[in-house]
């Protein structure tokens, strides 16, 4: 049914680039980043095609298969090296969030990721920022206030809780 | 600059993020002690700055200046052919569950609805190659109630024609029957009915699927259950 068809197509091209962004950096093998991706979409459009956080589930999807597979690659045993498989999951796990935080800050809007990338990431104070982005001080306060309400919004959309 | 006691909630986010003057953050601390509605925001997004530091020191690729490099299989010029094998691994899982799509025995609907069945996967992908897989809907014709759906797999010897049927006679025996484009009709398959009035059965014709005009399940009396045209 071409429903289905639909469905699975608008998931791939809403969602398709961040996963593979996602997938990307935390397998860094590019080879199996569409398989992966394909095979996260299918599982969800099997599973939950109408989840009410679509992005989270699929991020939570693209994490258990990876580690997954991860953990069947350490046990192949024509596999020499020995992996610590917690070891590797907690890299893994660290690889995920860093992509998801990236990702929050990517759909921040620009206005507020600019407040964020100041405030934050180089350290300005305030007054600063206000010269540095040509608004006044308190512009910049109201919008460090809604830039760290929405981060924390959108990163909740994305299954990232903590 | 100070804030008036006002505007000194809007102070969080510079708080959590960091940047207030002495001042504001001396402000916005004695405010927090007695603000209960402040308290419980922080508490929401306290954690921010651990969350934020994964990012790394420059907060990664959004917020650098420099454009970053894109690997090769990253990127998305083959997206559609990559929706192609997608959609034909859709058509392969979707004949292992049961999905079922009620059909309105209204004529008019009723074409329509099998010639959207029909075009659907074609008009969604343009510029692609054929599916392996096409689906149709047979749409029940008027006084019957039944709900099949017919998956057609391209083989090399013909089409695999799979069939599932739901909400069918629960006695006597059922066929389907494929229709060529000159309005020849062949027998593909026929299975008795069972009394849950389910069944799902595998049939096969030698015609390729755009040889196939029309595609009819009957009781084996002759009369038409169901069809679905191309």
């Amino acid at each position: 049914m071409p429903l289905d068809d639909e469905a699975v197509a608008e998931i791939y091209r809403e969602h398709g680039p961040m996963l593979r962004r996602v997938v990307w950096r935390a397998t860094s093998d590019a080879n199996r980043v569409e398989d992966i991706v394909q095979e996260v979409i299918l599982r969800v459009w099997k599973q939950a095609p109408e989840a009410d956080n679509l992005r989270a589930y699929l991020i939570t999807t693209a994490r258990h298969l990876i580690v997954d597979q991860h953990r069947a690659a350490g046990r192949r045993p024509q596999q020499a090296q020995l992996v610590d498989v917690a070891e590797a999951d907690s890299a893994l796990d660290r690889a995920l969030d860093q992509v998801l935080v990236e990702e929050a800050l990517g759909r921040l809007q620009t206005n507020h990721r600019e407040i964020v990338r100041y405030l934050y990431f180089e350290r300005l104070t305030v007054a600063e920022t206000s010269t540095r982005v040509g608004v006044p001080e308190g512009t910049v306060k109201s919008r460090a206030y809604y830039a760290v309400r929405n981060l924390r919004v959108i990163l909740d959309e994305m299954g990232v809780t903590r | 600059m100070t804030t008036g006691s006002d505007d000194l909630h809007v102070l969080l986010g510079a708080y959590v993020l960091g940047g207030l003057s002495d001042d504001d953050h001396r402000a916005f601390s004695e405010h927090l002690r007695s603000c209960r509605q402040c308290q419980t925001e922080l508490g929401q997004v306290s954690g921010m700055p651990r969350l934020l530091d994964l990012a790394g020191p420059e907060g990664g690729p959004h917020l650098t200046d420099t454009p970053v490099a894109v690997p090769a299989p990253l990127m998305t010029d083959h997206d559609d052919e990559h929706l192609v094998t997608l959609l034909g691994e859709v058509a392969r899982r979707r004949r292992r569950r049961r999905a079922w799509m009620s059909v309105v025995a209204a004529a008019a609907a009723v074409v329509l609805f099998a010639a959207g069945a029909w075009l659907g996967p074609q008009l969604l992908t343009p510029t692609t190659p054929t599916l392996p897989t096409t689906h149709v809907a047979a749409a029940a014709v008027a006084g019957s109630q039944v709900r099949i759906d017919i998956a057609l797999v391209t083989r090399g010897w013909g089409t695999q024609l799979d069939v599932n049927c739901e909400d069918m006679p629960t006695n006597g025996e059922l066929a389907l029957w494929v229709i060529d484009r000159s309005g020849r009709a062949t027998s593909a398959a026929s299975w008795r009915a069972t009394p849950a009035g389910y069944s799902r059965v595998t049939g096969a014709t030698a015609l390729r699927p755009n040889e196939i005009q029309a595609l009819e399940v009957r009781t084996g009396t002759g009369k038409v259950l169901a069809e679905a045209r191309t």
